[in-house]
């Protein structure tokens, strides 16, 4: 399951919460993110060390690793080479870093190869991991992110590099193995770019999208009998001294603001529904934040509900 | 305010000014509204967006933004209160283009050009790979500079992470054209003859070696092919990467940082900021947007206690709507509300102070853009950002 989304739509919120929901009905999760700063960790087990590349178990059936593109690299070239020593040196060769320093695609690459690497591992007779969560990079980088085996392929003319590039691909490509998951904010331009990101990802890249996932959208702000709340508040003499209380004019203004961003929420929920033809599943806006466990595990039961069909 | 004044003026005065931050903070609609109130300051300014979505045409109300800048029609800007000689522009990056030109203009013959551009390493390399897109928005600005049509450039940039390959790119790709593999990719007989006994033994021959192995021939030919052609321009290119790097490093540029309020802007903004001043780049000032602000006032009053006065308020509402049944609700769940939303204001009231200690160094321009009900996405939005980043006083 690769979550994407635009910067700050709360991805790596919903990649921990999405990890934490199928640890807790069972599954054996690895949850892998590619930043230099490591989220995962904190989130989910506050005070764990940093997982790293040798990924570390947050609590049962969860694993976080980070995927760091020079250690995948010395993995690979080391299962290419065979010889650790001359991975060491090709490593460590001036020239070499210069030209990984320079050359585009092959973080990315590589970084897929090494989810694809993961994919394959078993324990037993069974796969070593039930699902793999990726934090991937944030929209407009996420599609060129994906697009870069099928790059290579189209590149490359034979050797193993076009070899493991086309089982990338294959994988990416396969439905029963790979999902993307966007995730979109229910605000205008967000919403826009959501659906450009499911036209482009269908129309170039191939991965497989079933559903989208909306955060943080907030809740119906009045109790229920109450939804015309902000329509009395208004109705007052604006200046009227209500003791300590703030005046009418303060209360309608608080009341039009809440009833304002949810009102704008659930248009953009239905626009993201319409113009992606996806379900789409909707995570409420949690005041506390949803950096911490707490907030994680709030977030989990919202997503573990069935998707709302919102279609039109 | 008169210091206030000669802030915001060495901010516009700049000729480039670059907005960075971390993804989803609203730097396409900062840099755009600093572009608006630019022009209205009389000056023809350009606004640049590199992001792969088109956040930036939607705001200006262009249909698309293509490679070349395109002007605000006059009738619009005359709304917003821009003057002549007052004028604004923008420009979307397409990056592939951008590289195209680029070879066209340092390739040595049509030849070679043509040799370039059917090259499938070159194809990919130019249109579809991470990172070319920095590669092309660092030669997009200093052809728009250069070209001297504009007085100020606001670049947005890609999210944080990225904001570092748009200063780094064009080092990148002379140390990658520079590096001995390449130089051997692009000369293999040079490497295999008499100087080349020397170099078989260095590492660079052992690595190319090893790459061959891992990637097979073919793709090592192409690779050698394009880098061949793109070497007749290499000179070119590096005189151009030196003079880009001392446009973004020089006197003539200012960096402003947008970070949003919420829980993990300050480390973030923090963290950026620190490697933007590692790069030597002049961080000018920090915006901080969509801040939840109390109505009519600097801070909200403290909601603790005050349910003695409920019943006024119920009456209130009873007297108004005719609805005495629901009135004491009604009053309840307005100081709910109200709570709530204190709750909104403080939290961000507080992470904007935070900011505003962890940039304290570029405090001379740090301003808090109240947040709207609805998103900006016209030019009156923009003009309204405008208004709240500049101080002005808002129209009732």
């Amino acid at each position: 399951m690769i979550v994407t989304g635009k910067g700050g739509t709360g991805k790596t919120t919903v990649a921990a919460t999405l990890a934490l929901a199928a640890a807790r009905a069972g599954l054996r999760v690895l949850v892998a993110e590619m930043g230099p700063d490591e989220q995962m960790p904190a989130r989910i087990a506050p005070g764990s060390p940093d997982a790293g590349y040798a990924g570390r178990l947050l609590r049962p059936g969860l694993t976080s690793m980070q995927i760091d593109p020079f250690e995948a690299l010395t993995e690979y070239l080391g299962l290419q080479i065979g010889t650790p020593g001359m991975v060491r040196r090709l490593l460590g060769t001036q020239a070499f870093r210069q030209l990984l320093n320079a050359a585009p695609g092959w973080r990315e690459l590589i970084t897929l190869g090494k989810l694809w690497h993961l994919e394959q591992m078993e324990a037993g007779d069974r796969a070593l991991y039930d699902l793999i969560v990726v934090d991937a990079p944030a929209t407009g980088h996420g599609v060129a992110f994906l697009s870069v085996p099928r790059v290579v392929v189209s590149a490359v003319r034979s050797g193993p590099l076009r070899r493991h590039s086309k089982a990338v691909e294959e994988l990416l490509e396969d439905p029963d193995r790979t999902l993307l998951l966007p995730v979109a904010l229910a605000e205008e331009l967000p919403a826009r770019e959501t659906a450009e990101l499911v036209e482009r990802v269908r129309a170039e890249v191939g991965v497989p999208v079933d559903r989208v996932v909306v955060n943080a959208i907030a809740p119906q702000p009045f109790p229920s009998g109450l939804e015309d709340l902000d329509r009395r508040l208004a109705a007052l003499e604006p200046e009227q001294d209500l003791g300590r209380l703030p005046r009418p004019r303060t209360l309608a203004a608080c009341a039009a603001f809440l009833r304002a961003r949810h009102e704008l929420n659930r248009r953009y929920v239905e626009h993201i529904a319409t113009s992606t033809s996806l379900p789409v599943v909707e995570l409420p806006y949690l005041a506390e934040g949803a950096a911490g466990p707490r907030g994680l595990e709030a977030l989990a039961d919202a997503l573990l509900a069935p998707p709302r069909e919102t279609l039109a | 305010m008169s210091d206030a004044r000669s802030t915001d003026a060495a901010l516009l005065d700049a000729g480039v000014v670059v907005v960075v931050g971390c993804g989803g903070v609203g730097k396409t609609t900062v840099a755009a509204a600093l572009g608006v109130e630019a022009a209205r300051r009389g000056r023809r300014a350009l606004v640049l967006t590199i992001d792969p979505a088109r956040r930036l045409a939607d705001a200006l109300g262009v249909e698309a933004l293509g490679n070349r800048p395109q002007a605000i029609p006059r009738a619009q800007l005359d709304q917003l209160g821009v003057r002549e000689p007052g004028a604004l522009s923008a420009v979307m990056l397409d990056m592939k283009r951008t590289f195209d030109d680029l070879v066209a203009r340092f390739a040595e013959s049509d030849a070679a050009r043509e040799r370039i551009l059917g090259n499938p390493i070159y194809q990919h390399v130019s249109e579809a790979l991470a990172g070319s897109v920095e590669y092309s928005a660092m030669e997009k600005v200093y052809e728009l500079w250069e070209r001297g049509e504009h007085e100020l450039i606001v670049v947005d940039t890609p999210p944080a992470q990225h904001a570092l390959d748009f200063l780094e790119a064009p080092q990148r790709l002379l140390e990658f054209l520079d590096s001995r593999l390449v130089q051997m990719l692009i000369h293999p007989a040079f490497a295999a003859g008499r100087v080349g006994f020397r170099l078989f033994q260095s590492g660079a021959r052992w690595a190319l070696h090893l790459m061959e192995r891992v990637s097979g021939i073919g793709f090592l030919e192409d690779l050698s092919e394009f880098l061949l052609a793109f070497e007749g321009m290499s000179a070119g290119f590096r005189q151009r990467a030196t003079r880009v790097r001392g446009l973004l490093l020089g006197p003539e540029a200012s960096f402003v940082l947008v970070a949003g309020p919420g829980g993990e802007s300050v480390r973030q903004a923090s963290e950026l900021r620190q490697r933007l001043l590692g790069y030597g780049v002049r961080l000018a000032g920090t915006v901080v947007n969509r801040v939840r602000t109390w109505p009519g006032a600097e801070a909200p009053p403290s909601l603790e206690g005050v349910e003695a006065d409920l019943p006024r308020l119920a009456q209130a509402l009873a007297e108004r709507s005719g609805d005495a049944a629901h009135s004491a609700d009604a009053a309840r769940a307005a100081l709910a509300v109200a709570r709530g939303y204190a709750g909104l204001v403080l939290r961000d009231a507080q992470a904007t102070e935070g900011l505003r200690v962890a940039m304290r160094e570029q405090g001379r321009f740090f301003r808090a853009i109240p947040e709207l009900p609805e998103d900006v996405h016209d030019l009156a939005g923009l003009a309204r950002i405008a208004d709240a980043l500049f101080a002005r006083k808002q129209e009732p």
